[in-house]
């Protein structure tokens, strides 16, 4: 358990503090113990979901509304700027506040696996210097209220789909799966940030301002055939043009554009978050020093 | 590693950063190379660096209690959270048997928009209890924690006292094997505090180990059996607990006992007045800080003053931390002090002093004829005085007293 050296003997549990033991375990082992450890925290995991989610919204009047609110109120300007003509987001086949509903929703759930992620050793601010747990938990409760979050939302904008007429395609049900490497792109990104932004707090700040911008560089507010010249490249190196706008597509069309792509960006995610992965492992207990 | 062994603790380093600037440098620097698995000396200091825990060792029995004394910056709370796990040793090793349960800051985790019952359930799982264990402690940890129907209110509406009785209530029924205690009975009531000393007597009789670090010697003796005196990050002294509390009133006080002719010069109250001498004689007229129940103290001062003072009061006193204080003040013995110049002697003659053995400090002071304003007050050059008993007894004081033992007509 938490990566230290466990000896069973005579029925108690022996624990031996060293120093680097974590280093000293392999790539795959570290992965192994990690994800072991989330599973039997899985109570400690639920206890802080329902603190963290129920407590946000205990204290506004709106409470779950704003998961709502936010991401409705969000397109309004590109809705807007579309109507007046000043967007010219090229052939989208549905209403396009229908289809900038959904990118965002997509690309929202991107952004706050990340963001959540990022916020790992945060969330644990309140106790990780008191009690020794596996703070891999705290990465399953955020990513878990990620979930949370987007899953209300995204109940009520598919309400809204049906007002302008878009059936979801039933492929909807694949869902869970196809959202997994969006997952592992957030997740990994947040959790190298989460570890990182501690020592280093600009990192934090500069990560967010470029994932903030890869929206533009994503077809969610136009359609993926409108971009052109070397705008159309950095879309077509993009990742999370297949990621985010390829799942989008799937569930206002029923179909991919390149599943292949999709794959190819899927396996790179989960490269990148077994690295951030091994990263938090080997690193936590140094990061978490600086946290006092 | 013996089976009798719960913790040990060998050769046990850890650094610390004063500048925060470095220390996330550093930090960044260690995390580059553990990623790369690039070695480096860890036993270098770099600048800024210093040593929180240098080469700390002990070892902690089944049933044992350790108390940790040591002046606050010794390395006391950084030795428990090496132990609990929460920071990594830069060097050296620390083996341990069982379930720990920490009381470094009780409540953490605590979410202040959520009742305590709720509470109750987030920080017994965040120490390790499962739901099954909490349901049924539940009604146990309610009624120690005694707050009444706060129990159902969010905890950012209770007390500080009120969320350390509920804290303190959480962690000690998580039944730890091994209980390390931080300075956390300094918060609550009086009455709080010695039900917490109960409890945590009664988890040691079921077989528990404790780790207490306290600055309240009367805790530390009433609880522990062995004592570990820390400065600057080492281990002055292991042993009996006895000898530790005593070495720790020396390192406190050990100015005024080594050097008392230089201290003489320290004592300066903020009119500039000092004072000239100070001393404790036993009823023979011998100078002593040793004495037995029941014996006499004569303690007897003067003062450097250039300007003759009319009207002021004088008071001595011993005391042990906020336990016991026992004071005399000259106005509330009905003596009037009309002039104190350069060459007054002060002496006090108390008789019967029954205080509990132990060791008290000494202060005296010079005050106005309100005994509000002060000239000149010390409580830290001054001293202390011993107290000794080869009998145990209950409490703080021994009166005189007898045993009769009859049959009923």
């Amino acid at each position: 358990m938490f990566g230290s050296k466990v000896k069973k003997s005579s029925g108690d549990q022996v624990v031996v503090y060293e120093p680097d033991v974590r280093t000293k375990d392999g790539f795959f082992r570290s992965l192994g113990v990690m994800a072991t450890n989330i599973v039997s925290s899985r109570e400690l995991i639920w206890q802080l979901f329902v603190r963290d989610f129920t407590a946000v919204h205990r204290k506004s009047f709106l409470g779950m509304a704003w998961v709502v609110i936010g991401p409705v109120f969000g397109i309004l300007s590109w809705v807007f700027m579309n109507a007046t003509g000043v967007l010219n987001p090229g052939d989208v086949g549905i209403p396009y506040p229908a289809y900038v509903l959904l990118g965002t929703t997509f690309w929202g759930l991107f952004m706050s696996f990340y963001q959540m992620s990022a916020e790992t050793l945060n969330a644990g601010a309140g106790f990780i210097m008191q009690v020794r747990y596996p703070h891999e938990a705290l990465l399953a409760k955020q990513i878990m209220q990620a979930l949370a979050n987007f899953l209300v939302s995204f109940l009520v904008i598919l309400a809204v789909l049906l007002v302008f007429r878009v059936i979801p395609s039933w492929k909807i049900v694949l869902l869970p799966a196809m959202i997994l490497p969006m997952l592992f792109l957030g997740a990994g990104i947040g959790l190298f940030i989460s570890t990182v932004g501690v020592v280093a707090v600009e990192i934090r700040k500069i990560c967010d301002l470029f994932l903030g911008m890869l929206i533009f560089f994503t077809p969610i507010i136009y359609a993926g055939s409108a971009a052109g010249g070397s705008f159309a490249a950095i879309v077509r190196w993009n990742p999370l043009t297949y990621l985010v706008g390829g799942v989008r597509d799937v569930v206002a069309y029923g179909r991919m554009d390149n599943p292949i792509a999709y794959g190819w960006a899927a396996l790179l995610a989960f490269i990148l978050f077994a690295v951030s992965w091994r990263l938090f492992y080997v690193s936590e207990e140094k990061v978490i020093e600086k946290m006092i | 590693m013996d089976s009798d062994v719960v913790i040990k603790v060998e050769g046990l380093s850890k650094k610390f950063c004063r500048s925060l600037k470095r220390s996330l440098f550093y930090g960044s620097l260690d995390i580059a190379r553990n990623m790369l698995g690039i070695p480096y000396d860890k036993n270098r200091l770099r600048l800024a660096e210093f040593m929180a825990l240098d080469n700390v060792s002990f070892e902690l029995r089944k049933g044992e209690a350790l108390g940790i004394v040591g002046q606050n910056g010794s390395g006391k709370t950084t030795l428990l959270r090496l132990i609990n796990g929460i920071f990594p040793p830069d060097n050296g090793k620390i083996t341990v048997r069982g379930r720990i349960g920490a009381l470094i800051a009780v409540g953490a985790g605590f979410h202040p928009n959520m009742t305590g019952r709720q509470n109750i359930y987030l920080n017994g799982t965040i120490l390790g209890m499962s739901r099954k264990e909490i349901d049924e402690k539940i009604g146990e940890i309610i009624a120690f924690a005694d707050i009444g129907q706060f129990i159902d209110s969010p905890v950012s509406t209770y007390s500080s006292g009120m969320t350390v009785r509920l804290g303190f209530a959480i962690a000690i029924h998580s039944s730890p094997d091994i209980l390390l205690i931080d300075e956390i009975l300094a918060v609550g009531d009086m009455n709080f505090q010695n039900k917490c000393m109960s409890k945590i007597a009664d988890v040691m009789a079921h077989g528990a180990s404790i780790i207490f670090i306290s600055h309240q010697m009367l805790n530390i003796q009433k609880i522990c059996t062995k004592g570990l005196l820390m400065e600057h990050g080492k281990v002055v002294k292991y042993g009996d607990v006895s000898q530790i509390i005593d070495e720790y009133y020396k390192q406190n006080s050990s100015g005024s006992i080594l050097k008392e002719e230089e201290k003489k010069k320290e004592i300066v109250g903020s009119t500039g007045i000092t004072c000239k001498s100070f001393k404790i004689f036993d009823s023979k007229g011998k100078e002593t800080r040793g004495f037995g129940i029941g014996d006499d103290i004569v303690a007897e001062w003067s003062f450097n003053i250039t300007e003759p003072l009319e009207d002021v009061v004088v008071h001595f006193s011993m005391a042990d931390g906020p336990y016991t204080y026992n004071g005399y003040v000259s106005s509330y013995d009905g003596l009037k002090i009309k002039r104190l110049d350069d060459k007054t002697i002060i002496r006090l003659i108390i008789r019967n002093v029954r205080l509990a053995p132990g060791n008290y400090s000494v202060s005296i002071g010079l005050w106005d004829k309100n005994f509000i304003g002060s000239y000149f007050w010390d409580y830290e050059s001054t001293g202390i005085i011993t107290i000794n008993a080869n009998k145990r007894l209950q409490g703080r004081f021994e009166f005189e007293h007898q045993w009769e033992i009859g049959v009923a007509e």
